[in-house]
């Protein structure tokens, strides 16, 4: 559920999980909309020509999609996405679920800040991106 | 395994780039890509209510201004492998329909680490994006990971 102000969000509320399906076809179009028309983002055998195990997600896909999660959270409240950082751990492979998630871990209330720590897991439940965010209300 | 590299480099501009303009239609291209459906980005009408007063783009379209060739001349680079080992981005201002944005990037930090996996080196590059005002939209740490 999207959140409304500041004062209702507590440490440890959660973020998702939203399961995404991540289509080669999504990956592509990722990668041709936003320059990246490479062999690893957009064919197997390229990729493997690269020494991956096929083709990849871009990690920015990635952080768009947690960025997304982020934005989601919250909603029409007038908070804003102020800082993301990612860590790109092990490659996001496409026709695969991946679930987003995230976890409030600190609040700061002169600022009106909340910390959040975001992260991108595969089916076996490893950590393929992680990362935290921050948001501000006004 | 000492990183060599020369220290002048720190800090110094590589790279302005030309502008590059940004439509209504960019932005839903890139909404669609990302499945995003807020209408904050995506419905003119929903975004005129809400706290922007019109479209503006996912905050993650700031990543995807593009460095250009000086970017291959001008970071060094440590072996053969280099890899995405992720950024970090700070959000200053939305990036609306009609912006010209530039980047203006330079290398920020250099360091060694050994994981698991053996030596690694990280080269960390500084992108300002600004739009057509000067204004900075955001700051984006990116930091690619090589293996000597």
């Amino acid at each position: 559920m999207p959140i409304i102000n500041f004062d209702e969000v507590k440490i440890g509320d959660t973020l998702g999980p939203q399961e995404i399906y991540l289509s080669k076809d999504q990956v592509r179009t990722y990668a041709r909309t936003c320059g990246m028309d490479v062999p690893r983002f957009t064919d197997d055998e390229g990729a493997r020509k690269e020494g991956l195990p096929g083709m990849i997600a871009p990690g920015n896909l990635s952080l768009g999609l947690l960025s997304r999660l982020v934005t989601d959270w919250i909603g029409q409240s007038g908070a804003r996405l102020a800082r993301l950082g990612t860590t790109y751990r092990q490659p996001v492979q496409p026709d695969r679920t991946i679930t987003l998630n995230g976890f409030v871990i600190d609040l700061e209330p002169a600022g009106k800040r909340v910390e959040i720590d975001v992260w991108i897991e595969n089916e076996e439940a490893e950590k393929l991106v992680i990362g935290t965010a921050s948001i501000e209300f006004p | 395994m000492a990183v060599e590299y020369d220290p002048a480099l720190i800090g110094r501009v590589f790279e302005v780039t030309d502008p590059v303009g940004v439509s209504a239609e960019d932005i839903l291209k890139f909404c669609a890509a990302i499945g995003e459906t807020n209408p904050l980005y995506t419905d003119e009408a929903a975004a005129k209510k809400g706290p922007q007063g019109s479209i503006v783009a996912p905050p993650s379209f700031a990543v995807t201004f593009r460095n250009g060739r000086h970017f291959f001349t001008h970071v060094p680079r440590f072996g053969a492998a280099g890899f995405d080992a992720g950024k970090d981005v700070e959000f200053r201002a939305p990036i609306r329909p009609g912006d010209k944005i530039t980047l203006s990037s330079h290398v920020k930090e250099i360091y060694e680490k050994t994981g698991r996996s053996g030596s690694m080196v990280f080269v960390v590059v500084r992108s300002t994006v600004q739009n057509q005002n000067g204004e900075v939209v955001a700051h984006i740490d990116h930091r690619f990971m090589n293996r000597p």
